[in-house]
């Protein structure tokens, strides 16, 4: 089903109009977004509209032929009612305390907002009043989470507003006068009670009658714990709900299905800033830093004033150890807006590089301070901490991160190793186990439980092979594993096996050009296993191959090969032995 | 991080504590207030210091009181002067009308604090020592409201405000969400329905544990959906409370449901929390899993929404999971709790002065995971587990966690069958186990327990060494002690247990009641104090009996108090209580029905209540026991039911195997081996599939089996059965059982006609039963043995009659009436198989035996057992002549006889 162009630029312009009307800026901003996204049509548009949009390279791809120029057409079924501009129903009177109430909710006052509209009744005036006692309410309550802050954390602050907002909404809701934006707002305000499956309800009942509305699709989406919970919803097809399915599929973990989402609405917001960064997201969680590295590059050229989704670009270039590009990218953001828990946490990012830990701890904290339910934040948080060597605060920045979102698996990972520090490899086990569960194709996480077991206090070597067979599987880029599985095999004398791993860690080393210890060690241990199973051949192309570094194995060669002589010619050292000249 | 960060003991100030500090005016008005003295009397004037003092240290709920209840409360005590007190307090609220009067009135409140070196007081003025606890109350308060910044003053007036009319806003927000619930009636009550009922059960899944299989869901989906309808009826009816609020759930919060919180409660001081969360854990303790799990989960999840830096929160939930079997959840939340608090928050066991380490006290995390793995039946984890703690415990010199955790491991080692440590602890290299690697298990459990003993001793962990002493004890009954290091034919070996030394070892356990006070938590204690003195004011009110006079109330409530005041903690009194189970046990062994009996009694009646419900339920089962065997079925299935009715609903009940135990033996008596049979698997049933797991309950399945091939005269797989069974106690050092093992060995040989191959297993168990001083046992081995020898022939009548007499004092005295029985037959036999009596001249001596014999055995419905005796005494009225006696003796034979091999037909006509 591919959705003509122009009547996605047509129904998000309508929409945008909606949107902002009712002062819902975020969700304004993001169908902005997404309009501009939209490929142009070259015919409209001269090259000097487009400065705007995209690098040079881009350009070219904008005017691509192959677009069928369609006439703007209303939208498809049900969005229709609500493509075109709603009735405006009310007097003027009524439009001028509109006008007054929205210049003072743009001006941040909502009370005084909600005031203004206090007797007005037609849908939009009772939204705006609404949602502006939300915004209120949780104004207050941020402020009052600092102000109550007690010796337990007491953090029972709570939007005041809330209990009479759902009177009123549940009340319009019953006598039907409510609009997709009350029944967004009814769902927000259920889900802050607490209320899920209703939350849910009500924010189905929007998206499907309105579905332009990002911020009910994305509070939605926090509402889709699992997998089961997403298919259970009833949602009407649209456009906008492969967005959400896409950001969906990736909050669950399932970045193909996320990414293949992703491409299909790139044929449609060719140059979507937005569908661009969660792209790169979803390729950072499997792990393609090169290209993620590119993306963000690009992204930055076309919007260089973007904070959103930059901390993941600074934790690519902290795997890249990258300094200058991160103490740039630092530099930029920090000018930008340095009050954003991402930029807090680029910088966090760009100290903890350095080596400096104590400033990152710092950085991290005030990220948290602006936003406590900052994941990545706890977790690298416990990173520095571990690096301080004060383990009990890593345990309890990553068991909080945990406790957020019990998912994250590198939190568990790093708690199994705070615990592995602490002298507590088995109670470290748990966390180990926890965090593959959720990452079971990560080789670093296998090898790090291996070595686990390796422990002498522990000392399960059948389990350590266990976890180091899987991580071969895994792709295991570092070689760790092949290695240590030969030497496991070779310390519990299985010959036989460990000639297997070392010849394949030799192949590897060989296909990417590795030297150094391991390859000799590799190389002698397999030319002397060769050579006592009497496969004089192997053992010799094995012993010329030490031959050819240095050092003490030259010698051990030159004797195993000498040996390796004597046997082929007949003469077995032992009988030389038994008859001496 | 906030954990570590976070200022111990901080304190705010709250409008319940305004309220004391007015009252506390009134008790100790300052010099410059002209406040007339309300007091008529001294004693009037300490009541109300009592109650403050109580006030402010009760810990039976987590929230403050409201004003309604600190009204009603003062009704109580006030006696007379209630009136002036309400009217004061009320009038004193109503005169804070801006944040500045809060002001000047804790600037008042300075006055009523003498100065720490004032020597001029004036004669009548009561002065408020600032060091006593009253006095610090109020200087924290003043310190706490000096801290304050002004918005903090302020949303302290605005709390004020609610406090005072708390009955109205409550009303408000019931309302409200009576009305979400009702507006969603058409399109999502079926889902909500579905959503509630899938997590009901859920719920219930968890609570019922062990029997998940008892569930049937759509009958569960049709109760849950009832039980909603009721509670939104009730709530339409204006009442917020759900019905089945048990004294845990908090009298005071709102709807349960609700996440918002209710404005108007107020967490109560960290101590008091603590206190009262200590005394949940007592109770999850006491009352197992017959306490419903969900009313202490929604107070937790009060809690913690509250106070979500309480990390206790999630150790009581631990201990809540735990003991309704739900092992993820348990596993998440030690977990949990230990990743926060490092261990160091609110363990007792923890003395102070060694505070918080930089490393924080992982160690005992190990300790209660290795312990929670224990309870779950997985031996080689928690020993895993276990070393692991002792070496963290040792590389920081923890020696309490130590102790504990050797204990921990002594007795898991004792409890489970492990049949050797190598493959375990051979790995570890801490000094404690590796010093003892070529040792065997038992030898393990002795240095361990020693180990454990010497360093608790050292470091006065009074409760550690009382129930060591009990260990010991049971160490001591069940193993043979010798030396440890000197093996070998030429070591001189008593191979005996010593009883002396149990008794020893269970004296020095009960010990701990003398000493109790110096490791007591004084918070408990004090707290639980103070919040049973507030219950005791709310008896007499909740009664009807308001005739008595003022005095006597007084001076009962006086000694309530008293009372209390004397009553020991909990954990002590379980451990002494374990001791005289752990005596009944032991007389058990020692074959001494009447002790063992006792001892049991006394449990019963003095620790019956205090004690975890598990050990009550282990008294209740050794009661039943002896009914059964004393006093024939009837009686004892009558006193199952009442137990059955108790315990049943506990996780792990022994309640089901007792009434397998009861079943199969009652089944085989009566010959019915086709249930004896099926109740012998489904025993065998109960026992977890894990290897060294519940091995006492795989043993007496095992035997059981035995027993009934043996009933079946299936006498070589019997014999088979056994000798597996003989094989799996020698493996696991089951010493004890062995005895009983080898009895039976005997037993079958002698049923099969094998009697000289009988002798040497009859020979091997009265010597087992020797050195473990099994004198029961051993008496019973010993007619075995007599029944072997007259087996060979009757010229041996004589050696078996002798060995029978030497044996009769303790069958008679302390056997069961099957053993009587038995014993009365093989007498009479004995006689008639002696050529030499005649039983013409002492017909006697045979007749009175078999009398009693059939009498016991009536009681017992022992169909085969009494059909002999009867067949025995028809033949000698017979030869006696005394036909009428004969023919009365033959019907009742023939009854026996056609019941025991037709057990259905009655199973039917029981029925």
């Amino acid at each position: 089903m591919m959705v003509s162009k122009e009547s996605c630029r047509n129904e998000i312009r309508a929409a945008i109009g909606q949107l902002s009307e009712r002062c819902l800026h975020s969700a304004a901003k993001w169908a902005g977004e997404q309009l501009v996204g939209i490929e142009q049509d070259p015919s409209n548009f001269t090259p000097s509209n487009t400065r705007f949009q995209r690098g040079s390279s881009s350009i070219r791809r904008r005017f691509s032929t192959n677009e069928s120029i369609s006439t703007p057409q209303p939208s498809v079924g049900f969005s229709q009612a609500a493509a075109t501009p709603l009735r405006e129903e009310d007097e003027v009177i009524d439009a001028d305390l509109y006008f007054l109430a929205k210049s003072y909710f743009n001006c941040r006052e909502y009370r005084r907002a909600s005031h203004v509209l206090r007797d007005q009744m037609s849908n939009k005036s009772v939204f705006l009043r609404c949602y502006a006692l939300y915004l209120a309410g949780e104004k207050r309550k941020e402020e009052e989470m600092i102000e109550l802050e007690g010796s337990l954390g007491k953090s029972d602050a709570i939007n005041r507003e809330l209990i009479s907002l759902e009177r009123e909404l549940s009340a319009l809701k019953r006598t039907g006068a409510i609009d997709s934006f009350g029944l967004y707002l009814y769902g927000v305000v259920l889900k802050e009670k607490g209320n899920e499956t209703l939350a849910r309800a009500s924010l189905v009942e929007s998206v499907n009658s309105y579905p332009w509305n990002w911020n009910a699709w994305s509070e939605l989406q926090s509402l889709c714990t699992s997998i089961e919970i997403l298919n259970s919803l009833n949602l009407s097809n649209h456009w906008m709900k492969e967005f959400f399915l896409a950001s969906t599929y990736q909050e669950l973990r399932m970045h193909t299905e996320s990414l293949a989402k992703y491409e299909y609405l790139q044929g449609i917001f060719s140059f979507s800033n937005y569908i661009q960064a969660q792209t790169a997201k979803a390729q950072y969680s499997l792990r393609e830093f090169d290209q993620v590295e590119m993306m963000f590059e690009d992204l930055l050229r076309n919007d260089p004033y973007r904070v959103e989704d930059m901390d993941l670009y600074s934790n690519v270039l902290y795997a890249k150890e990258a300094c200058a590009a991160l103490s740039y990218l630092a530099h930029k953001v920090f000018l930008t807006d340095k009050y954003r828990p991402e930029s807090c946490c680029i910088i966090g990012n760009y100290y903890s590089l350095k080596g400096q830990h104590e400033k990152a701890v710092m950085y991290f904290r005030r990220a948290l301070k602006l936003n406590k339910k900052y994941l990545s934040a706890w977790t690298l948080m416990g990173h520095e901490y571990v690096e301080m060597k004060n383990t009990p605060a890593a345990i309890d920045a990553y068991r909080r991160a945990v406790d957020i979102n019990p998912c994250d698996y590198r939190a568990w990972y790093g708690l199994g190793q705070a615990y592995e520090m602490t002298g507590m490899p088995f109670y470290a086990l748990h966390y180990f186990r926890k965090s593959i569960f959720f990452l079971p194709n990560d080789s670093r996480l296998w090898i790090a439980m291996a070595k686990c077991y390796q422990t002498e206090q522990i000392y399960m070597l059948e389990e350590a092979i266990k976890c180091y067979k899987r991580a071969v599987n895994c792709n295991d880029t570092e070689g760790i594993a092949l290695n240590q599985l030969a030497k496991l095999h070779q310390k519990l004398g299985r010959d036989e096996e460990a000639a297997v791993y070392f010849e394949k860690d030799l192949e590897r080393m060989d296909s990417e050009g590795l030297q150094g210890p391991n390859m000799l060690e590799a190389l002698v241990f397999l030319a002397t296993h060769f050579k006592t199973h009497k496969k004089f051949e192997e053992a010799e192309v094995y012993c010329t191959r030490i031959l050819d570094h240095s050092g003490p194995e030259r010698e051990k060669a030159k004797s195993l090969l000498r040996g390796i002589r004597m046997e082929k010619t007949g003469f077995p050292s032992m009988d030389m032995e038994h008859f001496p000249l | 991080m906030a954990g570590l960060t976070r200022t111990a003991g901080a304190y705010s100030v709250t409008p319940h504590k305004i309220s004391v500090c007015i009252l506390l005016q009134l008790y100790a008005p300052s010099a410059q207030m002209s406040l007339p003295f309300p007091f008529a009397s001294v004693s009037q004037h300490n009541r109300l210091g009592l109650y403050l003092l109580s006030l402010t240290k009760s810990c039976d709920d987590i929230f403050e009181p409201k004003l309604e209840d600190l009204v009603n409360q003062l009704r109580e005590v006030g006696e007379d002067m209630d009136a002036w007190l309400i009217d004061h307090l009320t009038n004193r609220f109503s005169s804070l009308t801006s944040p500045d009067d809060l002001l000047n009135f804790f600037t008042d409140m300075r006055g009523i604090l003498g100065s720490l070196d004032s020597g001029a007081v004036q004669d009548d003025q009561i002065i408020l020592d600032p060091s006593s606890n009253l006095g610090m109350f109020v200087r924290r308060c003043i310190l706490a409201f000096n801290l304050l910044s002004f918005e903090g003053v302020c949303h302290l007036f605005s709390s004020l405000e609610v406090y005072c009319h708390s009955s109205s806003a409550q009303y408000d927000a019931s309302n409200d969400n009576l009305e979400s619930l009702i507006q969603h009636d058409q399109m999502d009550m079926e889902k909500y329905i579905m959503d509630k009922a899938t997590e009901e059960i859920e719920l219930h899944k968890n609570a019922s544990g062990s029997v998940p299989f008892h569930l049937h869901t759509p009958k569960a989906l049709f109760k849950v959906t009832e039980g909603l309808l009721v509670t939104r009826k009730e709530k339409s009816r204006g009442n917020t409370k759900k019905t089945e609020a048990t004294p845990l759930a908090c009298s005071s919060s709102s709807t349960v449901d609700d996440t918002l919180v209710d404005e108007s409660l107020f967490l109560r001081t960290n101590y008091q929390i603590q206190g009262f969360l200590m005394e949940q854990a007592n109770a999850i303790e006491t009352h197992g899993s017959s306490l419903s799990s969900s009313s202490i989960e929604s107070f937790l999840q009060k809690l913690q929404n509250l106070a979500p830096e309480l990390h206790r929160v999630h150790f009581l939930r631990y201990l809540n999971k735990l003991h309704s079997d739900d092992y993820f959840a348990a596993l998440e939340n030690l977990l949990r709790y230990f990743d926060y608090s490092a261990g160091t928050e609110g363990f007792d066991l923890v003395p102070p002065s060694t505070g918080c380490s930089m490393n924080g006290r992982y160690e005992v995390a190990l300790l209660c995971l290795g312990m929670m793995h224990f309870r779950f039946g997985h031996p080689n984890l928690a020993l895993e587990v276990l070393t692991e703690a002792v070496r963290v415990s040792q590389q920081i010199s923890n020696d309490t966690c130590l102790a504990y955790t050797l204990a921990a491991m002594s007795n898991l080692l004792s409890e489970m069958g492990i049949a050797s440590t190598t493959n375990v602890l051979g790995s570890s290299y801490s000094p404690v186990t590796s010093t003892a690697s070529s040792l065997s298990v038992q030898q393990r459990v002795y240095i361990l327990l020693k180990e454990s003993l010497r360093r608790a001793d050292s470091l006065k962990l009074r409760r550690l060494v009382a129930s060591n002493h009990l260990a010991m004890a049971k160490f001591e009954l069940m193993h043979v002690q010798r030396p440890l290091l000197s093996f070998g034919p030429k070591a001189s070996i008593r191979h005996k247990t010593c009883p002396v030394s149990v008794c020893k070892e269970i004296r020095l356990g009960a010990h701990l009641i003398s000493d109790f006070s110096a490791e007591s938590s004084t918070m408990t204690v004090d707290g639980s104090l103070s919040s049973v003195w507030l219950k005791d004011l709310q008896k007499p009110w909740s009664q009807p009996v308001f005739s008595q006079e003022s005095g006597s109330r007084k001076s009962s409530t006086f000694f309530q108090f008293c009372d209390h005041s004397v009553s020991i903690p909990g954990s002590v009194s379980q451990i002494i209580g374990a001791s005289y189970l752990l005596r009944a046990t032991s007389w058990e062994l020692y074959g001494s029905a009447p002790m063992a009996r006792m001892s049991t009694l006394v449990y019963a009646t003095l620790f019956g209540d205090t004690s975890s419900s598990s050990d009550a339920e282990l008294a209740y089962l050794k009661l039943i026991q002896h009914l059964a065997l004393y006093k024939g079925y009837k009686d004892a299935f009558a006193a199952l039911k009442i137990a059955e009715e108790k315990f049943l609903t506990l996780s792990k009940s022994k309640i089901l195997l007792l009434k397998l135990q009861l079943l199969h033996e009652h089944a085989l008596h009566r010959g019915n081996l086709k249930l004896a049979q099926r109740m012998c698997n489904e025993l065998g049933g109960l026992a977890s599939t894990t290897m060294g797991v519940d091995m006492e309950l795989k043993v007496e399945a095992s035997l059981r089996e035995a027993r009934t091939l043996l009933a079946a005269k299936q006498y070589s797989q019997a014999a088979n059965v056994a000798h597996s069974l003989f094989c799996t106690c020698h493996k696991f050092n089951l010493q004890i059982e062995k005895a009983s093992v080898l009895l039976l060995l005997a037993e079958i040989h002698k049923k099969s006609g094998n009697a000289v191959l009988g002798l040497p297993y009859a020979l091997a168990s009265i010597s087992f039963c020797q050195s473990f001083n099994l004198d029961l046992l051993k008496a019973s081995a010993t007619l075995t043995l007599a029944e072997l020898w007259l087996g060979l022939g009757s010229n041996h009548a004589k050696r078996a009659l002798d060995l029978l007499h030497g044996a009769f004092p303790m069958i008679l005295g302390h056997g069961g009436l099957e053993l009587r029985a038995r014993a009365y037959i093989f007498e009479a036999n004995c006689y008639l198989s002696n050529p030499c009596f005649s039983v013409s001249t002492d017909s006697d001596t045979v007749l009175d035996s078999l009398r009693q014999a059939s009498d016991e055995l009536q009681h017992l419905e022992y169909h085969e057992l009494a059909a002999e005796a009867l067949y025995l005494m028809a033949m000698v009225y017979d030869k006696l002549g005394r036909f009428e006696e004969r023919e009365e003796a033959a019907t009742l034979f023939k009854k026996h006889i056609t019941a025991l091999e037709n057990p259905q037909d009655e199973e039917l006509n029981m029925a």
